[in-house]
């Protein structure tokens, strides 16, 4: 179903909820795994998304289509996301490093990467960016977003993010390359 | 030497790089959101008729329940409304000649003006329970001062 369809059906009471069905199942996918990747833990990741949804459906009816929806869907998802994130640091008083450890620890623990050297080198490095760094390279390399379309999402102008996904793309480059020489101990870095 | 890492030469994990979720999951997450966003089945509220009554129902009904609080205070912890017995009934056991006395003392506070004004507003009140002989109304009478006697 396309998207001007189900925002039609929306409108109508009669059909609300079928509509809002389909669109959880259309974008479920996405949402969760531009979660996961930031969160890395499933169980957050699982009530984010649901956040996520809730926050859809309570807004959707003022939804302006001057974006398009999945791109709106994606902004209420990354907000989630941030907010997310720094409040558990808020609320555990806890340093950047020491919520970067947790997650690099939740990551170690992931059987898809953890018999993957490369790969667990790799994630670690992601997970050493910034948050917002960190959401633009994902939304770039394992989404392949266009730039537009992040600049929607993360209302950010182009040029800043292709210079902030080059500079990220540059400090994971350097971070795998020299990982054997650094500490183990990961964390985010500016 | 080291051989530096490039991003495109890494094969990309696709479609992502992290374990999937658990089995049945995005068959499910619908249903568990659509669960969420449903709108809550309003639960039967004892008093809700009470908020949908008309404004001067629910005065009446508090002035009501106002009212029937105060009755039921007083009922239950107040004085009592009227008294068990008639004053007089405690003094039919007492003999005359201790009632005079009493009544004739300077400790009472009862002079013998009151007790000239008592049997003109109460007609036979003293005959329920002051039956003195003339001998011991002449000893009283003869006892009193002479100043005060032309008052009875």
């Amino acid at each position: 179903m396309e998207d001007h369809e189900i925002l039609a059906k929306f409108r109508e009471p009669a059909s609300r909820n079928l509509a809002f069905n389909q669109l959880v199942r259309k974008y479920q996918q996405r949402v969760y795994w531009h979660v996961r990747k930031m969160v890395i833990d499933h169980a957050d990741a699982d009530d984010l998304t649901q956040d996520v949804f809730v926050k859809v459906w309570k807004h959707l009816a003022n939804f302006r289509q001057d974006a398009q929806l999945f791109t709106w869907i994606y902004r209420i998802a990354t907000n989630e996301c941030l907010s997310f994130l720094q409040s558990k640091r808020r609320r555990f008083f806890l340093p950047l490093n020491d919520v970067g450890a947790e997650l690099a620890a939740k990551l170690a623990a992931d059987p898809a990467v953890a018999g993957d050297e490369i790969e667990l080198k790799l994630q670690r490095a992601i997970l050493r960016l910034p948050d917002k760094q960190r959401l633009v390279f994902n939304l770039r390399y394992y989404d392949e977003m266009p730039y537009e379309q992040m600049a929607e999402v993360t209302g950010t102008s182009v040029g800043a993010l292709k210079a902030s996904y080059h500079h990220a793309a540059r400090k994971i480059e350097d971070y795998v390359t020299n990982a054997d020489h650094e500490t183990p101990s990961t964390g985010e870095v500016d | 030497m080291k051989t530096p890492f490039r991003l495109e030469d890494h094969p990309r994990r696709w479609p992502q790089p992290l374990s999937s979720p658990p089995t049945g999951y995005f068959e499910q997450l619908p249903t568990r959101v659509m669960a969420r966003v449903a709108p809550a089945a309003p639960r039967p509220r004892p008093l809700a008729w009470l908020l949908r009554a008309p404004a001067a129902l629910r005065t009446g009904l508090a002035s009501t329940l106002l009212l029937g609080t105060f009755a039921a205070s007083l009922w239950l912890g107040g004085a009592p409304l009227a008294p068990p017995t008639a004053p007089t009934a405690s003094l039919d056991g007492v003999p005359p000649a201790q009632l005079v006395e009493y009544l004739t003392s300077g400790e009472t506070h009862v002079d013998l003006l009151d007790l000239a004004e008592l049997p003109a507003h109460h007609l036979g009140i003293t005959k329920q329970y002051l039956q003195p002989s003339a001998t011991e109304l002449r000893a009283a009478l003869d006892a009193q001062p002479a100043d005060e006697a032309g008052l009875l």
